[in-house]
């Protein structure tokens, strides 16, 4: 592959990423309107939500770190998206793997520590110790999911995990070889999306939405454009482990947003855990069905 | 304050961008369509809203939401009377909006004091105090009302004409004025609202003026705030 060829795909596929990421954002919050039988935000919302809020003219910023820590918290998502094959864009996707991808996803929770440390808001300090507490807890799973995965393919580059379940058909996807470890993974999705009922980081209601609490303008414009990637992320590579990746656009998007649907439908029908108690349930029940979803792949 | 004099000032740089009014004509239209709001609900107009927010009215179609802190919001909405006391909490929140920022009376308690004209703890003219874009008249105001008062606002946001935040900074000695009739000579906030004025080159005649000279007069440094558990005995008294 060319360079010039490589730095086009380098740009391009941040770009799809924030697009498809606008989109499973509007998704959230139709489906969260029809469950309760509203009609929802229109076509661009989420659009017009970023625009506005890098508009704004005042722009708060509590000093250095809080800028850089909105940096990492996108960056670090920007770089994982290079990591992700998609149908047509590899990037460099060969050179990294499923370790790599693990730790750059860690990197936007911890920029957004940094970040909201320098705010000084003790709503925001109790908010980023939860998502980290979070983070600890859904952790586990994710990377029983992930060793099983690479233990089940023999090797940790996801374009030779989309490669063999592509040439096995049906019968080779993740989901049908591994079922234990795809239920797992299911439980773990909705808390790596920081969705209820995990969702006890944020809570409007009580510590005023956390980590968020003292961002205004482009600061929370670009912890939406962060929460676009996210969700993009975390479907993606769901759909790459256990749904044989993207064969075309068509199917590859279809499977994209059935799994984004799973968790953001659950969303608006669940109250939320204490932090205790999802560190509990988190450790207990994925990690349980993943320990022998692993047995299963390894015997 | 003789710091003040010394600071240069901010001169904003000359538009010179052929596209800019395309732009300004893009982030009105934005602004109109994504309103983040953060309702002081201090009487019995909060009642109106959930019914405006939730299934039967559904705001999330014209694209307004509830937020939760002052520095998210876009939309300060006061529902119902302000006694002196929440008045200051008011004035500090909106001061703490990033602008442009708009103001929502709702009830007639936020237009003349409603049935609370004779209270001697109510501020009864909520534009004395504090810029208001739109008030919204009724007691109460039915969600039907509130949402047509929001989408007047939203076309004023969109035709640009919804700048009562640049009011603020414009006749800043006016309100100031009236604040310090109501809380006294000592009054003062946390925001330094005219660097701000200066910041965005709004400062006019009406900007500094013998309230804001008051102001400076008493003018307290701010510190940071002590957080500290008291120890048990000094909590019991002992």
């Amino acid at each position: 592959m060319s360079m010039q060829h490589l730095l086009v795909e380098l740009v391009v596929m941040p770009l799809v990423a924030f697009i498809v990421g606008l989109f499973i954002v509007l998704m959230m919050r139709k489906l969260g309107a029809r469950i309760q039988r509203r009609i929802g935000p229109p076509l661009l919302q989420p659009l017009y939500d970023i625009l506005k809020l890098y508009g704004k003219r005042t722009q708060v910023s509590h000093g250095l770190l809080h800028e850089i820590g909105i940096i990492m918290a996108v960056g670090g998502y920007i770089a994982a998206e290079t990591l992700l094959p998609v149908p047509g864009l590899n990037g460099i996707a060969d050179k990294g793997g499923l370790v790599t991808l693990a730790y750059v996803m860690m990197v936007p929770s911890l920029g957004l520590a940094l970040g909201v440390g320098q705010c000084a808001n003790p709503n925001g300090s109790i908010g980023i110790s939860r998502a980290l507490t979070a983070m600890f807890a859904y952790d586990v799973p994710f990377i029983l999911v992930v060793f099983g995965v690479a233990y089940q393919y023999g090797t940790t580059s996801l374009t030779e995990v989309i490669a063999i379940q592509q040439q096995q058909g049906i019968a080779g996807w993740g989901v049908v070889q591994m079922p234990l470890l795809f239920v797992a993974g299911l439980i773990a999705l909705p808390a790596m999306m920081g969705k209820h009922p995990f969702e006890i980081y944020v809570a409007p209601a009580e510590i005023a939405t956390g980590p968020m609490v003292e961002m205004g303008g482009k600061f929370l414009g670009g912890l939406f454009v962060m929460q676009c990637f996210q969700f993009y992320t975390i479907s993606v590579l769901f759909v790459t482990l256990f749904l044989g990746g993207g064969e075309n656009w068509l199917t590859f998007l279809l499977k994209v947003f059935a799994v984004a649907a799973v968790p953001l439908s659950m969303a608006y029908v669940f109250p939320r855990y204490r932090t205790e108690d999802m560190l509990r349930f988190m450790w207990k029940w994925p990690v349980v069905l993943g320990l022998l979803g692993l047995a299963l792949v390894m015997g | 304050m003789g710091k003040r004099e010394l600071t240069i000032p901010v001169k904003q740089p000359a538009r010179s961008n052929p596209l800019a009014h395309v732009f300004d004509e893009l982030m009105n239209f934005c602004r109109a369509r994504s309103m983040f709001m953060l309702h002081y609900c201090t009487g019995c107009g909060a009642i109106e809203l959930p019914p405006a927010m939730t299934s039967r009215f559904d705001m999330e179609r014209l694209g307004i939401q509830p937020m939760v802190t002052p520095r998210q919001a876009d939309i300060l909405l006061i529902t119902g009377y302000v006694s002196i006391k929440t008045l200051k909490r008011v004035i500090l929140t909106y001061e703490q909006m990033p602008s442009p920022k708009y103001v929502v009376g709702i009830c007639s308690c936020t237009v003349n004091g409603g049935m609370y004209w004779q209270s001697y703890a109510t501020a009864k003219v909520l534009k004395d105090y504090l810029p208001v874009d739109i008030y919204i008249a009724g007691c109460m105001p039915r969600p039907e009302a509130v949402i047509e008062g929001l989408r007047q606002l939203m076309s004023d946001i969109e035709q640009g004409n919804a700048n009562s935040w640049q009011r603020y900074y414009q006749q800043y000695d006016h309100y100031l004025g009236n604040q310090q009739k109501l809380f006294g000579d000592a009054w003062q906030t946390p925001t330094d609202v005219v660097a701000e004025a200066r910041h965005y080159d709004l400062i006019t005649e009406h900007t500094l003026g013998k309230h804001t000279a008051l102001l400076e007069k008493h003018q307290k440094p701010l510190e940071p705030f002590q957080a500290r558990l008291k120890q048990r005995e000094e909590a019991d008294g002992r």
